[in-house]
């Protein structure tokens, strides 16, 4: 992919538009994104392999997109010190080795750091996933200053594309930063990180951050204040009829049923989900478990097969797994065969990330 | 009947079903623009105005019915809130975990037919044993199961409110007629321990006439405890005011306002949460209260644990400090405001009785002084000051003279009482300090 001379802003051919496809971007690009979306690790760690050993890669940049797609798969296969290494070997991140007008000819008139953003917030992840989640929430906290002046920077220059994909990073380091302290039950913290980003103006009255508030009022036991943030989400959604938004609202709805052991009307608002959208993945887990609550064993588990067997690129989870296990360990005496049917039919379909120790065999 | 372990064709499954966790955990998931470019690419307009629409494609679900063969969910991210991995996945409970007084134990139990042949007849039978007592929580000899079939299960609940600390044993037992007519008798033993989730500590303040109550809640539990009601229930002749701190939230913004009131969460293992309470006697005489053996009253405690799993205790009754009644007290009505050096002055005390019954007659006077040195202010005139007897409830005016020897600040001290008939003496009155002057 050559570089000539492109005037900013000027009408470029269209084919040699180095944006025109995943594949102008990066060499395979496509080719890596698939396999990603299928789940495909293991050979995204070979291709990475073969195109480094048969030096495909001719751009710095190309470098870190297939540094980053190896970062990611290693650390989906839940290989946190290989990942490790990976990253270490890196040089520092904000250096002029991963900045583009280091390299003009390849670069023209371009400047910044090339370096993807996902590098950076795996960088933060692997700590915790190693067990140094000190080292990790530092990282987070420091990434999200990285962020933020970022977003100065941004907001004098009114680069709108720019400042957009800056405030959606923003968002994205806040909320791992609050998943890690509720993993540690630090509630507070949670609540008051939650709190700044309700009344901040990067976000607002979001309808999916207020569910999630609810979700931690119903963990520490809040019912009241539960019950108070799943109404504002209902006004949320009474303004804007989406399915997305409906189901939200019931699922909410059925979990304080739920928390009111009125387990009935829960698997009720459950399976309007489930007629609004047949892949609520979380809908027809739910319902199972609320069956289990209504002495229903056999139902539960019919539930969960079948939703293996009709959509399990959607259900295939490991929480999902867990749950059926469970059920089969109450249900058969002679659970062993079961469980061993559900993990060589688990082994043939599931993607190379799928931790398959969640079947307790 | 026999009960050999290796031959039943029956077994008890038992899973406890206390509330379902709220699964949490970081996902590894990424959006296209944060893996397949540079994180600074959109500083660049031209790849401004093409990435996302480039972005965007691939971010797009497959329409409604048509089936997505892909695990997008497991690479991309949906929604930012992802990111926090609280999907709203109800996870059962994986283990027994710990169990303590004032909760609900509930069980799901199972009883499966693992052999080729159907049984009959099942009286099935569940109780808790402590080491006091039997519960019975479910017996089905009036109307027995009739059967389960090779390879079928019946299925049941049981609930029970814990009451005692220490080892319960969850008992179930199932009277069968086995595949070859064999009433057969199959106990089962569940063993778990019952621990204390709090201990409240109190202290009983009397401040000046006010009685305070301090109660301390300190948590031995492994989570965090969500107060719902810690309410203190007073005794007769009581009435109970919660104090609060005043609120810190008063900066809360009107949005936040409907989200959430602070929590009262007491860490586990070992957080602690203070209540103070102010008491007040309802009963007309003084401040004082005055109860029978003393009891103040009880807390009543209220919490909640993981999705509203409640539990709730009551403590035992809780007593006072040992208030010593007043049966005589001294009142200052007058204490004139200038007191000159040298000259005598007169203080105008009420002496009452709080007794019901008769006392006296008095004597008042100032106690002997055992510091070294002169006392800065004496009686003025006879040492001792005789009063009559004074009915029950009933009162008696005096004057006390005084003369001050020493200049400046001085304290009145020392007035004491006492009742000659019974033997008894009094200090009541409390220093009182007083300015005196040249001429």
């Amino acid at each position: 992919m050559e570089q000539d001379s492109v005037d900013s802003g000027a009408q470029i051919d269209p084919l040699s538009n180095p944006f025109a496809s995943l594949d102008s971007l990066s060499p395979d690009l496509s080719s890596l994104n698939d396999l990603a979306m299928r789940g495909a690790w293991r050979s995204i760690l070979e291709k990475v392999s073969r195109s480094r050993s048969l030096d495909l890669l001719k751009q710095p940049h190309h470098h870190l997109t297939y540094l980053s797609f190896n970062v990611l798969a290693l650390s989906k296969l839940r290989r946190f010190a290989d990942a490790n290494s990976e990253l270490e070997s890196l040089q520092d991140l904000d250096g002029s080795d991963y900045r583009y007008e280091t390299y003009p000819k390849v670069y023209p008139g371009r400047s910044g750091s090339m370096v993807p953003f996902s590098l950076r917030w795996i960088h933060c992840i692997i700590p915790i996933k190693l067990g140094r989640r000190n080292e990790g929430l530092d990282r987070l906290y420091k990434l999200l200053d990285l962020v933020r002046e970022k977003l100065e920077e941004r907001k004098s220059n009114s680069r709108e594309e720019s400042l957009r994909e800056w405030k959606r990073r923003e968002l994205l380091v806040i909320n791992t930063i609050i998943g890690d302290h509720l993993i540690h039950k630090e509630f507070s913290v949670c609540l008051d990180l939650i709190r700044n980003l309700l009344s901040g103006d990067c976000l607002g009255l979001d309808a999916f951050l207020l569910s999630e508030l609810g979700y931690i009022q119903l963990q520490i036991g809040d019912l009241d204040g539960a019950k108070g943030s799943f109404s504002q989400v209902e006004g949320i959604a009474d303004k804007e009829k989406s399915i997305k938004l409906m189901n939200l609202v019931s699922r909410n709805k059925a979990l304080i049923y739920l928390v009111g052991k009125d387990y009935v009307s829960a698997v009720r608002e459950y399976e309007e989900c489930m007629e609004r959208d047949h892949t609520d993945a979380v809908a027809i887990n739910n319902k199972a478990i609320c069956l289990m609550y209504l002495r229903d064993l056999s139902d539960s588990i019919k539930v969960l097969e079948n939703s293996l067997e009709r959509v399990p690129t959607v259900t295939l989870n490991e929480t999902l797994v867990v749950n059926l296990c469970s059920m089969y360990e109450l249900a058969y005496v002679n659970h062993a065969e079961i469980k061993k049917t559900l993990s060589n039919w688990i082994a043939r379909v599931a993607p190379d990330d799928f931790d398959s120790s969640c079947t307790r065999i | 009947m026999s009960s050999s372990q290796a031959s039943h064709s029956l077994a008890f499954r038992v899973m406890r079903l206390c509330r379902p966790t709220l699964h949490v955990d970081t996902p590894i998931l990424v959006d296209p623009s944060d893996l397949l470019v540079g994180e600074d690419i959109y500083d660049d307009p031209v790849a401004a105005s093409h990435l996302p629409r480039l972005m965007g494609g691939l971010k797009v679900k497959p329409s409604g019915d048509a089936a997505d063969l892909s695990y997008r969910n497991r690479f991309l991210l949906n929604d930012s809130t992802d990111s926090m991995g609280l999907s709203g996945l109800l996870l059962l409970p994986q283990a027994f975990g710990a169990i303590y007084l004032g909760e609900t134990f509930c069980s799901y139990v199972s009883i499966n037919n693992s052999s080729n042949f159907e049984v009959r007849d099942i009286i099935i039978k569940a109780e808790i044993q402590t080491e006091r007592q039997r519960i019975l929580l479910l017996d089905t000899s009036k109307s027995a199961v009739e059967s389960i079939r090779a390879g079928g299960r019946y299925d049941f609940i049981v609930e029970h409110d814990v009451k005692e600390l220490g080892a319960h044993t969850l008992v179930c037992t199932a009277l069968y007629d086995d595949g070859d007519g064999e009433r057969k008798y199959l106990p089962q033993f569940f063993k778990f321990n019952v621990a204390n989730p709090l201990s409240v500590r109190t202290k009983v303040r009397v401040v000046k006439d006010t009685t305070f109550l301090e109660v301390c809640i300190e948590n031995h539990t492994k989570s965090n405890l969500y107060m719902d009601q810690v309410e203190f229930e007073p005794a007769q002749n009581c009435s109970a005011t919660k104090l609060n701190a005043d609120e810190y939230h008063s900066e809360k913004t009107s949005t936040t306002r409907e989200t959430f009131t602070p929590p009262v969460l007491i860490r586990s293992g070992g957080g602690i949460q203070n209540y103070l309470y102010q008491l007040k006697s309802s009963s007309r005489a003084s401040d004082q209260i005055k109860v029978e053996g003393n009891v103040l009253g009880k807390l009543q405690l209220t919490w909640r644990t993981n999705l509203g799993e409640p539990g709730r205790l009551q403590t035992q009754q809780i007593l006072g400090a040992a208030i010593v009644r007043k049966e005589i007290d001294l009142q200052v009505v007058e204490l004139p405001t200038t007191i000159i050096l040298g000259r005598s002055f007169s203080v105008h005390i009420e002496l009452l009785n709080l007794t019901e019954r008769e006392l006296g007659p008095f004597e008042v006077s100032l106690s002997p002084d055992d510091l070294p040195g002169e006392r800065a202010i004496m009686t003025n005139g006879l040492q001792k000051m005789v009063l009559p007897k004074v009915e029950a409830f009933g009162s008696r005016d005096f004057h006390l003279n005084l003369v001050a020897t020493k200049l400046g600040v001085q304290k009145i001290t020392g007035i004491r009482v006492y009742e000659c008939n019974e033997g008894k003496t009094y200090n009541p009155l409390p220093d009182m300090e007083v300015f005196v002057d040249l001429e």
